[in-house]
């Protein structure tokens, strides 16, 4: 390639007259001939019109023309045009070189001719100079392993997976919990159809359990991720289900030792040998490895102790979907009395606590009835820094965690349905039923008697425990602005707190993936118009809830969009990038390293010992599938022995030496 | 022309539809994409700024236009209307109405000489018939594909453009074709359209001359807009104190409208926000009933305009009424102090709502009581409609926003290429792939 | 050869990002608008590429105003924001170093559709070099009261 002789064709393109009613078309095709390294200098009416680019092709083919230089209306238009002009050819498309003469010449200095032919030819100039240095490259291509991993088994985790494995690539879905559905397991009904949840979850289950190709591990954590889009290492860790099949039943009758049940968020308790949930899947019990803490069990007459058994094993991902999800806010101690007073409840409590005493005709709270409740919005979102108390991290939580209003109203049209003499209290900021089909919880409430009240983000709520003899047991104040800030003191049997979401903890695995937290602290994609769905970090997708507050609807079409994505990168079995990516030249680096520290991206370039006659040298190696071209590093070097390929500092100087050269000498140098 | 077979058809060319399209076609399925105006880019292209990033437009939307455009499993049909879709055991026959551009497409370059030499100006409904352009025309700056289109009811029948053209594009004996797509799967993507500016009598929309919709002052926003300027149609003055009416094309049983049309309260803030850059001095209230801000960032961007000084009063407007210098008059009762009052503003903006532009029956589709698209199975396939094989996407499926149309384009992208490989039971060869 | 007349006028070099600089000129041209034809656009992917001996060999090679149109916080490039701020810092010093105007370097952020502030920027760099005449001329005279102070 080095000694191939250069033989540059120069095209300067009328554009229909765009370009040549203000820059003399001819003139510079003309300069340009006589230039060095320049075979053929042409002009044409339109060169993206077949007959122009055959003339390219023709000249390439018949001429050996082997670097070309354009000049015509803004590459933006064209430039994949003519790259596919010159591939046909038989050329490496990255050796041609676009210059625009129209938007940023003909266009803009209609009134000097003389101006923007001169400015035309300088450009040329330029363009033919950078030709001057082109190197053929090629798009980097990756092997990627059609496998993908799907991190967290509940309905986005569970749809990615789905969606993943019917594109006939393979799919690895991991869950830390023994059991798959996560929290839309501890749902009953669902907005806006009224559906059962977990008769909606088993369906999705069942589908993903039947796939061939998905393969699920559950009591599995990721101790660690290595590699990069295309070939990422996972190794994972599984601790033992702890009991078999056949001898469950005799250990769950055996265990004696109680926890919190965390699917009725500790409003019930559950051994530490257990299923989730009747129905639940796999069906096989599991012991909670967290609180087993080697509780003896008398079976058959003999001390049994089970023993977890955890096995590491490697998977290789071709890309990784985070679908880790989210937890309920949990309110803080006496926050709206939570946690002091017996009467206060988060929603999603109040969810399980209707579901365990389905068959209760009285709604009984704490050994009295229900004949009054108090629904508070915004609890734990929507606060406002300076007012709000700051969480141990030190943020607030000043984002809307989007599903409450309907949540809410939601549940107000449920318990209506139960106990239809209810007395509801609704104490909103605002209501935010946007959904299709949720203005009608609203309308519906307000057709149910659903009193609402409404307070401003700066005078929440308080809530206290009644005087001994009230009436009731509890009481809510609040400055109600529907009332003209009326101070409302509403007297209530329970007080139900809609709680926002939070992210979950996932520090390690964020550390891990190298993926980026909002301020909101949940995952950050990359572009939140553009790129909902991605990461910063190539082959690394988000789906539902780790990403931020959303419904199941919007989580199963994030899932779904998250898929969609992995199958268009391993599809082919192999992920391509363009070539514009830093390039070290092995005999100009010292191994000074400034590069290594002047870039951001994890992961793209790196010292690494090689053995150079007899002694150990250290030398920058580029990984350019994290590679992103940005050439923080090529400003650094001290020996100029790194470039971005395709846009080298050769090149933009040779570019800037053909601008400043005089026309005079352009004329000489002809 | 003979049919054309294709593994997925997307009907609508604006963002959910254009991502719908790369998202099948980057996984290797022959897409064709039917777009009904001259150009793609639907109604993203019109805007200014997007919330709650403030991205210019046009930035972000442009490079999805170009994507398409050279898009190697992407075939391109603009100017074309889909006329009716039948089953046809493999999947569907579709007809498709070619309009006449009376340019030949192949031959055009978007040299736009056409354009300079007619002498006739329309007002342009892109720039919401506040600018004009001419009768023959490349649609706008950023036109995909940049080709031009006649309108042949403004057309004086001249000659002008056929003689200057350089490659004798300009064709005025084009008829109307009709051409068959045979495709696997379809998703709709037909996006939406603002509710009537005058629907509702007592806001004066339509008659009053400062009273205008949102769509009007995203194009006194945008950098390309007609008058690169905030001005009030009514007599061209800079506006000091602007009001926008939230809910006035939703939540209103009077109109017939009684969802949330869910972007209103935030593209009122974020053109309170851009108006505020605009207009330092000017005064921006906005009337509403609930702010929905309920998205990533949303609501730190209404805090943020709190902040920067824009006025929030709850309280729906019930009329407006013009002063005797067309300055409208707003009656509102405010909530939060019990109180009628009537308020003057130089410019009044009608948040309107979205209503489904197409209308589900040309696709054997039923909409639901909202006029949307039913969607059957909303908690599990929340892109499926009631017939197999027809996916819908974006603001079709009801009102959303621009970052949900482009996840749900993926889901409807996702869940056609299940159905197309169920229909076709075999692996898709990739050809080309084109991620970057 | 066919004779151009070239009239002596400073040259200035706009170096300008493919996501927003050169794509905003691109928007000026689609505007029709009218500047002076001195300007001449490079496409750069990213400008933190570009080391300060760059715009320094520029300059002696006689390109009288460099603009850096950078695509600010809205890049594509996580570090193109500072880094590209860093660098031109970097290079203000070493011009300083060798005597040329500072101000005949300036970076600016240019959207898409930032056509006003393009022209903006073209105007001023015009009417300063219009003030300050060549860079040639400046290095020239620098060098000759250096030698002269010397004397």
């Amino acid at each position: 390639m080095p000694d191939e002789k250069l033989k540059i064709g120069v095209y300067t393109c009328y554009c229909g007259g765009n370009i040549s009613h203000t820059v003399k078309c001819e003139q510079v095709a003309k300069l340009m001939e006589g230039q060095p390294d320049v075979v053929i200098s042409r002009t044409n009416m339109s060169l993206c019109s077949d007959a122009g680019q055959s003339q390219i092709e023709q000249d390439i083919k018949e001429l050996g023309v082997n670097r070309v230089v354009i000049g015509a209306c803004a590459p933006s238009l064209h430039e994949q045009t003519f790259r596919g002009t010159v591939m046909r050819a038989g050329l490496n498309p990255y050796l041609y070189h676009h210059i625009g003469l129209r938007e940023q010449d003909s266009w803009v200095h209609a009134c000097d001719c003389e101006g923007a032919t001169c400015k035309a030819v300088r450009l040329m100039a330029a363009g033919v100079a950078k030709a001057r240095l082109l190197q053929p490259l090629e798009s980097i291509q990756l092997r990627a392993e059609k496998q993908a991993l799907v991190i967290g088994g509940g309905v986005a985790g569970l749809r990615a997976a789905l969606d993943i494995a019917r594109q006939d690539l393979r799919v690895v879905l991991v869950e830390k919990s023994p059991f798959l559905g996560g929290r839309m397991a501890q749902l009953e009904t669902v907005f806006p159809t009224g559906e059962d949840a977990r008769e909606l979850l088993h369906r999705l289950i069942e589908q993903v359990v039947a796939h061939p190709n998905i393969t699920i591990f559950t009591q599995t954590e990721i101790t660690g991720v290595s590699g990069y889009v295309g070939n990422y290492g996972v190794q994972l860790l599984q601790h033992s289900r702890g009991v078999s099949d056949e001898d469950s039943e005799k250990m769950i009758e055996a265990c004696q030792r109680l926890v919190p049940d965390e699917f009725n968020y500790g409003l019930s308790e559950r051994k530490v040998i257990y299923r989730a949930y009747p129905g639940c899947y796999p069906p096989s019990a599991a012991v909670d490895w967290e609180y087993y803490f080697d509780h003896p069990l008398q079976v058959n007459g003999k001390q049994v102790v089970l023993k977890d058994e955890p096995k590491t094993f490697d998977v290789n991902a071709g890309a990784i979907v985070v679908a880790t999800g989210f937890d309920p806010y949990e309110p803080r101690h006496g926050e709206y009395g939570y946690a002091e007073i017996p009467e206060v409840v988060t929603l999603p409590q109040l969810i399980r606590r209707l579901a365990l005493k389905k068959d209760d005709e009285i709604f009984q709270w704490n050994g009295h009835p229900v004949r009054d409740v108090a629904l508070i919005h915004c609890v734990g979102s929507r606060e406002v820094e300076g007012v709000d108390e700051p969480h141990e991290d030190g943020q607030v939580n000043n984002y809307c965690s989007r599903v409450c209003c309907t949540a809410a109203l939601h549940m107000t049209e449920e318990l209506h349905q139960r106990f239809p003499g209810l007395n509801i209290y609704d104490l909103y900021q605002d209501i935010r039923t946007y959904g299709r089909g949720h203005e009608e919880y609203y309308r519906h409430a307000m057709e149910n008697c659903v009193r609402f009240v409404r307070y401003h983000g700066a005078e929440r709520p308080e809530v206290t425990t009644a005087p001994d003899g009230d009436s009731h047991p509890v009481l809510v104040r609040v400055k109600d602005s529907l009332t003209y800030n009326e101070e409302l003191e509403i007297p209530v049997d329970l007080v139900v707190l809609a709680v926002g979401m939070m992210p979950r903890d996932i520090d390690n695995l964020v550390k891990m993936l190298k993926v980026s937290r909002g301020n909101d602290r949940f995952l950050l994609e990359v572009h939140p118009k553009l790129r909902p769905v991605e990461t910063a970090v190539n082959g690394v997708v988000l789906a539902g809830t780790a990403q931020g507050p959303m419904n199941i609807q919007e989580s199963l079409s994030a899932a779904s969009a998250a898929a969609a994505k992995v199958v268009s990168l391993l599809g082919q079995g192999k992920v391509e990038l363009q070539p514009f990516v830093a390039a070290v030249d092995a005999e100009k680096c010292d191994g000074t390293g400034a590069c290594v520290e002047a870039c951001v991206y994890e992961g793209a370039i790196a010292l690494e010992t090689f053995e150079e006659n007899g002694r150990q040298v250290k030398r920058a190696v580029v990984t350019p599938a994290n590679c992103s071209g940005c050439g923080a590093c090529v400003s650094v070097c001290p020996n100029r022995a790194i470039d971005v390929q395709g846009w080298t500092l050769a090149q933009y100087e040779a570019m800037v030496d053909a601008i400043a050269m005089d026309i005079v000498d352009l004329v000489e140098a002809a | 022309m003979n049919n054309l077979h294709v593994d997925a058809l997307v009907i609508g060319g604006g963002i959910a539809g254009m991502q719908a399209a790369l998202d099948l076609g980057d996984q290797g399925f022959q897409v064709a994409l039917v777009e009904r105006e001259p150009s793609i880019g639907g109604k993203m292209i019109t805007l200014s700024k997007v919330f709650p990033t403030l991205d210019c437009c046009s930035c972000i939307t442009t490079p999805k236009m170009s994507a398409v455009a050279h898009h190697p499993n992407i075939k391109l049909f603009t100017y074309c209307e889909v006329q009716s879709v039948d089953e046809n055991g493999a999947g569907f026959d579709v007809a498709i109405l070619k309009k006449p551009r009376y340019v030949d497409e192949n031959k055009c370059t978007g040299c736009r000489q056409c354009e300079y030499e007619c002498p006739i100006t329309v007002p342009s409904p892109f720039d919401r018939n506040l600018g004009s352009y001419r009768a023959i025309r490349v649609p706008f700056s950023t036109a995909v594909p940049q080709t031009a289109v006649l309108d042949i009811d403004n057309c004086l029948l001249c000659g002008k453009c056929e003689k200057i053209c350089p490659v004798e594009a300009v064709d005025f004996t084009q008829q109307p074709e009709i051409f068959g797509i045979d495709t696997t799967a379809i998703v709709l993507a037909t996006g939406f359209e603002m509710t009537d500016l005058g629907a509702k009598k007592e806001y004066g929309g339509g008659e009053l001359p400062n009273v205008i919709d949102p769509l009007m002052m995203e194009r006194f926003l945008a950098p390309t807009g007609p008058y690169g300027r905030v001005l009030r149609p009514g007599d061209g003055m800079e506006p000091t104190t602007i009001a926008y009416v939230q809910c006035a094309g939703s939540r209103d049983q009077t109109q017939g409208i009684e969802y949330c049309s869910r972007v209103c309260c935030m593209y009122a803030i974020k053109q309170a926000m851009l108006i505020s850059g605009a207009l330092p001095l000017a005064e921006i209230t906005i009337y509403y009933m609930d702010i929905r801000t309920f998205g990533k960032g949303y609501e730190q961007f209404y805090q943020n305009a709190q902040a920067m000084g824009v006025e929030f009063v709850r309280g729906k407007v019930a009329s407006i009424r013009e002063d005797e210098n067309h300055n409208p008059v707003l009656r509102v009762e405010l909530t939060e102090e019990g109180r009628l009052i009537e308020r003057t503003h130089d410019l009044v903006v009608l948040s309107l709502g979205m209503i489904p532009t197409a209308s589900p029956q040309v696709f054997g589709l039923l909409p639901s009581s909202d006029g949307f698209i039913s969607l059957p199975a909303l908690n599990a396939s929340p892109c499926a409609t009631e017939r197999p094989g027809i996916f819908v996407t974006g603001t079709a499926s009801g009102p959303m926003d621009i970052v949900d149309s482009i996840i749900t384009a993926g889901a409807a992208a996702s869940d056609a290429s299940a159905y197309i490989r169920s229909k076709i039971g075999m692996r898709v060869e990739q050809s080309e792939v084109a991620y970057a | 050869m066919a004779q151009i007349i070239q009239t002596q006028q400073p040259k200035i070099l706009i170096l300008a990002t493919l996501a927003g600089g050169y794509a905003g000129a691109d928007s000026t041209g689609q505007s029709h608008l009218d500047y002076p034809a001195n300007t001449y656009i490079l496409p750069v992917m990213c400008p933190c590429m570009f080391p300060p001996d760059f715009f320094v060999r520029a300059f002696e090679r006689g390109i009288d105003g460099i603009i850096v149109m950078y695509s600010g916080t809205d890049s594509p490039y996580k570090v193109e924001a500072d880094g590209t701020a860093k660098l031109i810092n970097n290079a203000y010093a070493l011009m300083k170093e060798r005597g040329i105007d500072i101000r005949r370097l300036r970076l600016a952020a240019i959207c898409t559709v930032c056509v006003k502030p393009f022209l903006k920027e073209v105007n001023q760099m015009n009417e300063l070099l219009q003030g300050i005449g060549f860079v040639k001329s400046e290095i020239a005279s620098r060098a000759a009261s250096a030698q002269g102070a010397q004397a």
